[in-house]
């Protein structure tokens, strides 16, 4: 910081500053080896509490001290270490600057506890990917955290609140968005840093209300150069021009005043208006305390350093203006004071931290790379001699070295791992809105899902700075239903235009109308997705008497289409209810076709007008290769064409035609009379499609206005929090899995359990009772096997018996039945016959598996943790 | 055929039953009356059918050039003949006749459906020609030799075939082994062939068709090396260096010397030059084609300036006359509209000038073109020739060497012969020349001056036809460029303008 520009008072200040963080330190220096004496001194003294009458303690809010984990409340006796190493480093740094403002370096965190700006950083990377790049990570710095302007803005805080819960309240001072951001971007691999300087009061304010919209910026647009004509050996000369050639100098000489004049008045416009627009000049102006991201270049593939600033999340060069002043800069591993003058701004500032010329560094492990040999050391060397007992772990004096290798390493961090839930990521601004007020425009964001219609978020333009003439209104919306994404209203003009993602039934893309008449047969445009149309249509333009079409990619050339639309007539007598869907009467149709190469040039139409009040046809055909004019025909349609049925007469005064090629026989008679009917049914066609149009335009309006009554939103399958269907059918899974579960363990039965039962569940078997639980066991089983091999048998042999009893039945009375019987007997005996098989089978397998299952049960047995140890 | 021809007096194709065909199948209702009244044109018709006609003779369908579609079942032709000139032919029906040998079908290349149902044919022949065929009705017919059903193969389009009831139906192999050889087939005899059967009829006769179409490849191949050779020496042919990248010349130099090939010696240098020229040969005419193209490039972008212009001045002209008519059309007062109408005709005559204007531009900046053009490629085509003859003449030296060395070399040994201290055995032919000392000389210079001939021949052809195909060049677009178009387009545009005229004029009638 340049001298200059402090003031008497803030000198003085920091003098007195000073003195008492000197003799702070001195107490402490001796706190170092304190005897028993000293101990019980101390405590004596500990009683004496003077209460400073600090008016900031009030306003700081308190936390609740529980809620921190110790690292929070104590210092490591490392980090005291560090702590000491920085309060040596300070008072070096006032005893050779003394006019220098005091450096940043260890304010208290939440819970009162001093704690050194570096370790404050905690270098995090979180899983959402949006957050991986800087861009990324500003923006949702910026978006997520509400400011607290700093109290007095050209102080230092008193105190720097930890990344983690500046998380959780959502908001915090430029320091604290500053280390938040930082942390992000290293844990993302950037190399970042945090500055603490000044600057300007609209950015200490984050106020952007003479900044453009960053959304309105119109891009650069790309002036694609004429490509220019290849001069070819052989190129034709062009025709002599014939005009007077001092006329045409004197004509650009003019053109050219025009211009200038033109261009000097745009000028002295733009720079009254940006006269009009600067802000008052600030009273504090060079003093305001600011805090804002460095990122170097070289990690991460960033090619240029640039700044962050951390409440808009937008990047800054690195001589933006808004900046006035580095006093320091630091990260998780080191901090450098800036030893460079600032009157100028950070312009030319250089940021090779490696040079100690430029940047004072605080530990020796400086680890970037030095680009100039570093002259400090001289000048360290020149120190008095009783500074240097003051400063008595100086850093860079040579008896000290030893004593500088035990520091080199900072403490880790002590701020817990920051947190974020995905929740609290997609809500971003504190309560899912956040308003931002830039020039002549104001940006609301909202969170996804936040609000019913999906608004995500709105841009308003308005005409003057005070935001009171509203202008357009831009909102941008997602996961809609109806696959709306932008809409944008022009309140001047009542133009209202929607813009649509794929999707949609009728394939819509932008549709642009004028809000006072939003019903059919108005003015507007609709562009569609043509490449997902049956038809190729790409756009749909409409006044009130004209609708025009344009098509792409269609097989029959087809690529424009016209219709002046007449007025409708005006019944008399009983109101039909059908006639306003009827349409109005066509004038006059028009298509227009691409060159089809399959056909001769002079045989395919380039455009086609039914001239449909004058009962005419008017074709025109492409143009030849080698020619300059295109044939043309001309109808007259018969004057019963649109009778149903009539037999359609044809004479030639009923066709005219022009025929660029005279020689060229004439067409027969009966080819031009069934081009005709061809033309008839064409234009029956066409007036079809027209209808069909006017149909879906009104169908498209129809479901716009339910679409905007319903307006429900899309909830992706993925969603697991939202989609309520996925939801259910996960929890379905679980119970299912549960009862599952359940059933197994029903099934695990034990199958000792009920010998156990019968000796009386002991806690510990002998041997014998082992031996004799599994005789038993084997022996239960084994019955319980030639028990059931005896039931097949039994129900076997009933069968068998039955289906006897049943045959000799039948034999004896085979004469006297009927034929009813007979069937009813036979399909008994199949069935019997059936189940004996089935028997037959049952009692075979069981008699396969049978010691199987014993050998099993044997088996099982041996292994049965109970009986295991005898056996 | 059971039919009873003996008995029905057979038909011939004559004008008053085509008539009588064309009429009754041509256009019906008001189209029908209005195409009596003015009459049909055979070589407008597009369809034909002429069955039931006890016709036995194909004969008179000459005039029917667009015919696409022809009906001739059920008569009793005896002989394919007479489509020769039905060359648009795609559908051809010649079922229930009696045909007994596939002929005459080489011109109808456009075709793609045949029917010789139930005729007595008995090998299937004569068809090279008919590419695109995509279904083939052979169906109750003589047919016996399986064998003869891989002539089937030629048809990459064949989809559909009948050949049911032949007498090699009977045959149990017969429907697998068709399926086998003719794996494009999706229908036959009626029903669809499914990959089951397909399948299996492949797996069946897995050798013989593997080993079939490995030879199908092999030919392909063979082919394929044939054209491209081909293409290289048409491509050599155009440079006016063919066979120079080898020893031809040379060989060619002692084709017609006989004597001279008893002396040979293959001459590495000889070679070298002729590879010169080739190169040479080929980079230049690389070179003019570069030039031609672009020149042809160049003459199109004007035209299609040209064009565009003209259409600019066209299309305006439209719009002017459509207001000028809609105008007129409102007038009432007489003076007015006569007026209008001189106004109209002057508006024509500017639209002439203007187009007028264009195209004579269009053929100063062609003829100055073309000059330089010409310029261009005579001093290109002069620099080759000079090129060429130098190499050409230094081929000449090395002949002159030759021959001084060969002389040299032949009384030396003539000399040895006569004292016989000749060692090498040498061949009686060589022996028949060594006698004497003019027989020898004689036959050395003799070689020597045919060798010349031979070089200044191909000095000659080179130097005759390269002029001669710029000759025609440059004639040929004088002709194009310059003549045709010019008048093509004057006429257009006059064609124009009197369309114009007269539509003000029939305009006038119309309103007096």
């Amino acid at each position: 910081m340049d001298s200059s520009e402090m003031n008497e008072g803030e000198i003085h200040q920091i003098d007195s500053d000073d003195v008492i963080k000197e003799e702070d330190e001195t107490e402490n220096e001796e706190g170092e080896d304190l005897t028993e004496d000293a101990e019980a001194l101390k405590a004596e003294l500990a009683k004496i509490v003077v209460h400073p009458p600090s008016y900031e303690q009030s306003l700081m809010e308190e936390f609740d001290q529980a809620e921190f984990s110790p690292s929070y409340k104590d210092n490591l006796p490392k980090e005291n270490l560090v702590l000491q190493y920085a309060e040596n480093f300070r008072r070096q740094m006032v005893q050779l600057y003394r006019d220098r403002k005091p450096l940043f370096l260890n304010p208290v965190n939440e819970c009162g506890v001093e704690k050194f700006v570096c370790t404050t950083i905690r270098p995090t990377l979180l899983e959402f990917k949006e957050l991986y790049n800087w861009d990324g990570a500003a923006e949702f710095v910026a978006d997520y955290l509400n400011i607290e302007p700093l109290k007095p803005e050209y102080e230092l805080p008193k105190r720097l609140i930890s990344p983690s819960t500046v998380l959780k309240r959502q908001k915090g001072n430029c320091f604290e968005y500053s280390t938040l951001l930082c942390s992000l971007l290293i844990g993302a691999g950037y190399d970042a840093y945090v500055i603490s300087g000044y600057a300007t009061k609209e950015t200490c304010l984050a106020d952007e209300s003479r900044d453009i919209c960053p959304l309105l910026k119109k891009k650069e647009e790309v002036q694609e150069e004429a490509r220019k004509k290849e001069m070819k050996k052989y190129n034709v000369k062009p025709p002599r021009d014939l005009r007077s050639k001092f006329e045409l100098k004197q004509e650009s000489k003019k053109e050219a005043e025009k211009q200038a004049e033109k261009e000097k008045q745009r000028k002295e416009e733009e720079e009254r208006i940006a006269e009009l627009e600067k802000p008052p000049p600030d009273p504090y102006f060079g003093l305001r305390i600011h805090a804002w991201v460095l990122v170097l270049s070289g990690k991460r593939e960033v090619p240029e350093n640039f700044f962050i600033e951390p409440f808009t999340g937008l990047s800054h060069p690195m001589d933006s203006s808004n900046y006035l002043g580095i006093e320091s800069v630091w990260n998780n591993v080191n901090y450098w004071v800036n030893m460079q003058d600032c009157s100028e701004g950070v312009k030319g500032l250089s940021f090779d931290l490696g040079d100690s010329t430029v940047w004072e560094f605080m530990f020796p492990n400086n680890d970037k790379p030095l680009l100039k040999i570093p002259d400090a050391e001289d000048d360290l060397n020149d120190m008095d001699d009783d500074e240097r007992k003051y400063t008595s772990s100086s850093i860079s004096t040579d008896d000290e070295e030893h004593e500088v290798e035990k520091y080199l390493d900072m403490p880790p961090s002590w701020v817990d791992a920051l947190k974020l839930s995905h929740r609290d990521f997609q809500m971003r601004c504190p309560h899912g809105k956040k308003t931002k007020v830039y020039k002549r425009a104001k940006l609301e964001k909202f969170a996804h899902y936040l609000m019913k219609d999906g608004l995500i978020s709105r841009l308003s333009v308005y005409e003057d700075r005070e935001l009171t003439d509203l202008m357009k209104v831009h909102e941008y919306y997602a996961h809609r239903s109806d696959k709306l994404t932008q809409k944008l209203t022009n309140h001047r003009t009542g133009q209202v235009c929607e813009n649509f993602d794929p999707g949609r039934p009728r394939c819509l893309k932008e549709h642009q109308f004028k809000s006072s008449t939003p019903g059919p047969e108005n003015e507007r445009v609709m562009i569609f997705y043509h490449e997902a149309r049956v038809d190729g249509l790409v756009k749909r333009e409409e006044t009130q008497t004209e609708m025009t079409e344009e098509y792409s990619n269609r097989d029959d050339f087809l690529f424009y289409k016209y219709v002046e639309f007449g007025k409708r007539a005006k019944k008399f007598g009983p109101q039909e209810t059908s006639s306003a869907n009827k349409g109005r009467p066509i004038n006059k149709m028009i298509q227009k076709f691409h060159r089809n190469r399959n056909k001769p040039a002079n045989e395919d139409i380039a455009e086609i007008i039914f001239h449909v009040a004058e009962d005419k046809i008017h074709i025109s055909y492409h143009t030849e290769d080698v020619r300059i004019a295109a044939s043309t025909r001309e109808f007259l349609k018969p004057p019963n064409w649109d009778e149903k049925g009539a037999v359609l007469t044809f004479n030639p005064e009923m066709h005219q035609t022009f025929q660029v090629d005279p020689m060229l026989p004439m067409n027969k008679q009966v080819e031009l009379y069934e081009m005709l009917m061809e033309l008839l049914k064409a234009e029956e066609k066409c007036r079809n499609e027209v209808r069909d149009s006017q149909n879906e335009v009104r169908n498209i309006l129809d479901d716009r206005t339910k679409e905007e009554a319903a307006s429900e939103l899309d909830i992706s399958v993925y969603d697991t929090e939202r989609n309520e269907k996925a939801k259910k059918h996960r929890r379905e899974l679980e119970r299912q899995q549960l009862e599952e579960k359940m059933r197994k363990q029903e099934m695990d039965i034990d199958y000792l359990a009920p010998f156990l039962a019968k000796i009386g569940n002991p806690e510990k078997l002998s041997k014998q009772q082992a031996f004799s639980l599994k005789e038993e066991c084997l022996a239960d089983l084994k019955q319980r096997l030639i028990d059931k091999a005896n039931l097949i048998q039994a129900r076997f042999e009933k069968e068998s018996q039955e289906l006897e009893k049943k045959q000799a039945w039948y034999q004896q009375n085979q004469v006297s039945m009927g034929k009813e019987d007979e069937e009813e007997y036979l399909t008994y005996c199949k069935e019997a016959i059936f189940r004996i098989h089935i028997l037959d089978l049952r009692l075979t397998r069981h008699k396969e598996q049978a010691p199987h299952k014993y050998m099993q049960l044997e088996q099982k047995l041996r292994n049965d943790e109970r009986l295991s140890e005898f056996f | 055929m059971s039919r009873l021809y003996d008995t029905v007096e057979p038909a011939v194709i004559d004008e008053e039953m085509l008539k009588k065909a064309v009429e009754e199948q041509g256009p019906k209702e008001e189209a029908g009356k209005i195409a009596k009244q003015e009459g049909i044109d055979f070589g407008d018709v597009l369809s034909l059918r002429l069955d039931f006609l006890n016709i036995l003779k194909i004969d008179n369908l000459w005039e029917f050039t667009k015919l696409t579609k022809l009906q001739l079942d059920n008569n009793i032709i005896e002989k394919i003949e007479g489509l020769e000139s039905l060359v648009n032919l795609v559908w051809l029906d010649l079922s229930f006749n009696n045909i007994e040998v596939i002929d005459n079908l080489d011109s109808l290349t456009k075709l793609e459906d045949l029917t010789l149902y139930s005729n007595r044919i008995s090998t299937i022949e004569n068809m090279d020609s008919l590419l695109n065929l995509h279904v083939l009705s052979l169906g109750r017919n003589q047919l016996t030799d399986l064998e003869n059903l891989r002539y089937l193969r030629r048809f990459k389009n064949l989809k559909t075939l009948n050949l049911s009831d032949n007498p090699f139906c009977k045959q149990d192999e017969y429907k697998q082994y068709v399926i086998a050889f003719l794996s494009n087939l999706e229908f036959l005899d009626y029903r669809l062939v499914d990959q089951q059967s397909r399948d299996a009829a492949i797996e069946k006769y897995q050798v013989s068709r593997d080993e079939m179409l490995h030879n199908e490849k092999q030919a392909e191949i063979k082919k394929e090396d044939e054209t491209k050779r081909q293409q290289e020496l048409e491509k050599h042919k155009n440079a006016y260096v063919e066979l120079m990248n080898g020893p031809d010349l040379f060989e060619q130099m002692y084709a017609e010397d006989k004597e001279g090939q008893k002396l040979n010696e293959m001459p590495e240098k000889f070679m070298q030059i002729c590879t010169q020229i080739f190169d040479f040969g080929i980079a230049e005419h690389e070179k003019r084609e570069e030039e031609v193209k672009s020149f042809w490039e160049c003459v199109e972008e004007a035209k299609q300036d040209n064009k565009r212009l003209g259409m600019v001045h066209i299309d305006e002209f439209t719009e002017t006359k459509k207001r000028m008519l809609l105008e007129m059309s409102q007038m009432s007062d007489h003076k007015m509209v006569e007026q209008y109408a001189r106004d109209y005709n002057d508006k024509i005559q500017v639209l002439w000038d203007k187009l007028m204007g264009l195209e004579l531009q269009l053929v100063d900046q062609l003829e100055e073109v073309i000059k330089e053009f010409e310029r261009n490629m005579q001093d290109m085509v002069g620099t080759f020739v000079e090129n060429v003859q130098a190499l050409l003449s230094q081929c000449r030296d090395l002949e002159n060497n030759h021959h001084e060395k060969m002389m040299e070399i032949a009384i030396v040994t003539l000399e040895k012969v006569i004292k016989n201290e000749l060692d090498d055995e040498i061949s009686d032919d060589l022996k028949m020349l060594l006698v004497d000392k003019d027989t020898i000389i004689n036959a050395v210079s003799s070689s020597h001056d045919v060798h010349l001939l031979k070089i200044d021949n191909k000095e000659d052809d080179i130097v005759t036809r390269i002029n001669q195909s710029l000759k025609n060049l440059i004639e040929q677009i004088h002709q194009d460029e310059e003549i045709t178009r010019n008048r093509m387009r004057v006429s257009e545009i006059n064609n124009l303008i009197d369309h114009l005229r007269e539509e003000m004029d029939n305009l006038e009638v119309m309103q007096n």
